[in-house]
């Protein structure tokens, strides 16, 4: 078995690699049953010594289903014999389907009483008074000459109203602590949760009389309990509430030989007058005396022996049953006897009073191990661990692959030099595209003679009535500060004369659409593109001046000599101008030649 | 009891999201830092592609007139004077000598026309021509194409006194490299 050590011994990395091997190791996360009491796990053994047998069941809860348990032979339940027992019973509690054992020790064989210091007596203190008997019973005892070592104690409350003392306090020895400790031990070495419990059997017997018990409350209640070897006296006020509880050892007698005596003088103490009295015989066969000793102390009272075989706590296929070891399992069971609600059988049932744990596992072997929500919150750590490892290995996947994405791309390897090689490349071939971009535009045909006498040719041609004096054409740049290209301006003057014919020609072409029309006819037969007249950036305007010619001399058509200036009666001047703005795409380029 | 919580809390919950955080958090550092740098790498390698391409069309559109250009360039680097003589004789070869007479030939030191407004080097060519209206037009294409840096500025054309043909004078900016 795997050993494990208390948590203040360890620092908190080891506390928590030890919560997690017990998580590993064991069911203790998932099998809720190994936090839960031994009374209500599905599969039970109960386990009754009264001093002159050990007898046991096994009661399978879900079908209220007794059978008998494992036999102890004459040397009872030894710690060397526990682990062989236990085993049996485990299997069958898995046969049966169940995934956990009760072990309830009911201890009927010794029974005694002690009191609280006088100071401690008080009802508000009750449920600390409960925490502090376990945890520090020398504290509250008022005799302490008893070892913790070697006893338990347990509180049993009087909530009757006028008791002296708010509780007493019921001792049992330690002696079945290695027998509890070998079935705990077997059950965490097999990784099955074995929970044990306990008893006082006498205080679990008192809540029998709860359901036996169907009248209503008139008067007090003596309730006598004979066990082989002690008799116990429980003393109820006539409203049920317990006031007194007492133990009478036989010291090898059949019953107590002070019961008359006892009896007499506590209910005399108490107060009580002809009381109810109700024998349980849990120990089997009764003494016959018992009865007689009881009628001749109390003459007038009424006196009622268990028949447990027409009871509640009869199971007829096993009449040996112990009818408190049947009260075990009915705590949850409904009564509405008066008796059942009165305020000490209500706390006893409901408050787990009847049920206290003697010899529970001691703290510092408990703390070994984690709490129920310690292992829950453990469990669900790994959920969240795993969930988590989910979330680390899905971004890093996601990364990688994004990693793995750009890796395998061409422009990963991309070397930064081939970049500048292709741009140095690029700004050379920048460069001398704008050199010829610049001798482009220095050679464009925007200004040339021969495309200009066209002109002259296209605007009078042979035999049309004209004769040319003289012709002046300029091309001269438009400045502009600050622009890179620049406009023009070219202008042409034509001089001569002209027949009475001709004058048609001449008001055709002083106009816009006249002049325009003969420039493009220009542009197309030659072309040249400075004649085009259909570009936004560019204006042309023609002004023609007519006048009589002063050497005209009126002669008959045969004396005509071709290039006679007298036979021309007009004269005419011819002005025309074509500006070339800046954003044409002829103009100058300023700068030189890059 | 709940001895364990604390080291539970600690190791179960706060280690691992702490952990998770940090290898996330690292996992995604490293990415963006990757990232970082192949957007840099995808930014030249984008610029790179750009400048390829427009160097593969820059070439193709250079190619075009690269052999113009150095036409050009040839042109331009003979003497603006001697050019003019030698092509003005080539045109007299071709031209009537009764038709077509060159009468003046000088190159001014002058800025004028359209040099007056380049920073482009260039020298000033002055001509004139007896000669008959279509010869002169025929001897001008000859010339104007032969050299096509001649920025006509001035041509003024009068007929002559004594004979049929017509006066031509001229003024050219010729274009120097």
């Amino acid at each position: 078995m795997v050993s494990y050590q208390h948590p203040s011994e360890l620092n908190a990395l080891q506390q928590y690699r030890q919560a997690a091997a017990i998580l590993r190791g064991t069911s203790r996360a998932v099998n809720d049953n190994w936090y839960k009491p031994a009374i209500d796990l599905d599969f039970q053994l109960h386990i009754r010594d009264d001093g002159e047998s050990v007898k046991s069941w096994t009661f399978h809860a879900p079908t209220s289903t007794w059978a008998p348990g494992p036999d102890f032979g004459t040397d009872g339940p030894t710690p060397e014999n526990i682990p062989t027992i236990a085993a049996d019973i485990v299997a069958a509690a898995r046969k049966a389907g169940c995934n956990a054992l009760g072990v309830i020790i009911h201890v009927a064989d010794e029974f005694a009483t002690t009191e609280l210091k006088p100071e401690l007596d008080n009802p508000g203190a009750l449920a600390e008074l409960r925490e502090t008997i376990i945890t520090d019973p020398q504290a509250i005892l008022d005799d302490s000459s008893l070892s913790p070592t070697d006893h338990s104690w347990r509180l049993l409350p009087y909530p009757a109203a006028g008791s002296e003392t708010i509780a007493t306090i019921v001792t049992l020895t330690r002696r079945l602590e290695a027998i509890v400790s070998a079935f705990r031990d077997f059950g965490t070495s097999k990784n099955f949760p074995i929970r044990t419990l306990t008893l006082s059997e006498p205080v679990l017997g008192l809540i029998t009389l709860a359901e036996l018990r169907t009248e209503p409350l008139a008067r007090p209640i003596l309730a006598v309990l004979p066990y082989p070897r002690f008799t116990i006296l429980a003393f109820f006020n006539e409203h049920g509430d317990l006031r007194l509880i007492r133990s009478l050892q036989h010291r090898g007698q059949r019953r107590p030989t002070n019961l008359r005596h006892a009896a007499a003088t506590t209910a005399a103490a108490l107060e009580f007058s002809a009381p109810e009295i109700h024998i349980l015989p849990f120990g089997g066969a009764m003494d016959p005396q018992l009865k007689t000793d009881l009628s001749q102390v109390f003459e007038n009272a009424s006196i009622f022996v268990a028949d447990w075989n027409n009871s509640p706590f009869a199971v007829p296929q096993f009449p040996g049953i112990s009818p408190e070891i049947v009260a075990a399992t009915r705590l949850k069971t409904e009564i509405d006897t008066p008796l059942a609600t009165s305020h000490t059988f209500a706390t006893l049932r409901t408050e787990g009073w009847a049920t206290q744990d003697f010899l529970p596992l001691a703290p510092h072997l408990a703390e070994v191990f984690p709490s129920r929500a310690e292992m829950k919150l453990l469990h669900s750590s790994r959920y969240l661990k795993f969930a988590l490892a989910i979330l680390v290995f899905a971004i890093v996947t996601w990364s990688a692959f994004g990693v793995l994405d750009m890796i395998r791309k061409p422009e990963w390897t991309f070397e930064a030099s081939e970049a500048s090689t292709v741009a140095a490349r690029l700004a050379e071939l920048g460069k001398e595209k704008s050199r010829i971009e610049h001798w482009d535009n220095l050679l464009e045909d925007r200004s040339k003679a021969w495309a200009s006498m066209e002109m002259l040719a296209r605007l009078f041609p042979n035999n049309s009535g004209f004769l040319v004096r003289a012709f002046n054409h300029t091309a001269t740049p438009d400045p502009a500060a600050g622009q890179a290209r620049l406009g023009f301006v070219k202008v042409w003057t034509i001089t001569g004369l002209a027949e009475e014919s001709s004058m048609e020609r001449l008001n055709t072409l002083n106009t816009r659409e006249g002049i325009s029309a003969v420039f493009a006819e220009v542009a197309r037969i030659t072309g040249n593109q400075a004649f085009r007249t259909d570009l936004p950036s560019r204006s042309i305007t023609i002004s023609i001046r007519t006048s009589e010619n002063p050497g005209y001399r009126p002669k008959p058509p045969e004396e005509i000599v071709p290039g006679d200036e007298s036979s021309f009666p007009y004269a005419f001047e011819i002005s025309i101008k074509q500006r070339f703005e800046g954003d044409d795409p002829l103009a100058i380029t300023v700068s030189a030649a890059p | 009891m709940n001895l364990y919580r604390t080291p539970i809390a600690l190791f179960g919950f706060v280690l691992p999201v702490f952990i998770t955080a940090a290898l996330a958090g690292a996992a995604l550092i490293v990415k963006s830092r990757i990232e970082a740098s192949f957007n840099g790498k995808l930014s030249h390698f984008q610029g790179y592609e750009q400048n390829r391409i427009q160097a593969l069309a820059r070439e193709a559109e250079n190619g075009k007139k690269r052999d113009h250009y150095k036409t050009w360039e040839t042109l331009l680097s003979k003497e603006t004077a001697s050019n003019v003589g030698s092509t003005l004789a080539v045109i007299e070869d071709k031209m009537p000598s009764k038709e077509f007479q060159v009468t003046t030939r000088d190159f001014p030191a002058n800025r004028a026309g359209f040099a007056s407004v380049s920073a482009q080097n260039s020298g000033q060519v002055h001509l004139a021509f007896r000669a008959t209206f279509r010869t002169m037009q025929a001897a001008f294409l000859e010339l104007e194409t032969r050299m096509p840096h001649l920025q006509l500025q001035e041509l003024r054309i009068d007929p002559s006194a004594n004979s049929n043909s017509l006066n031509f004078d001229v003024y050219y900016t010729a274009w120097e490299p």
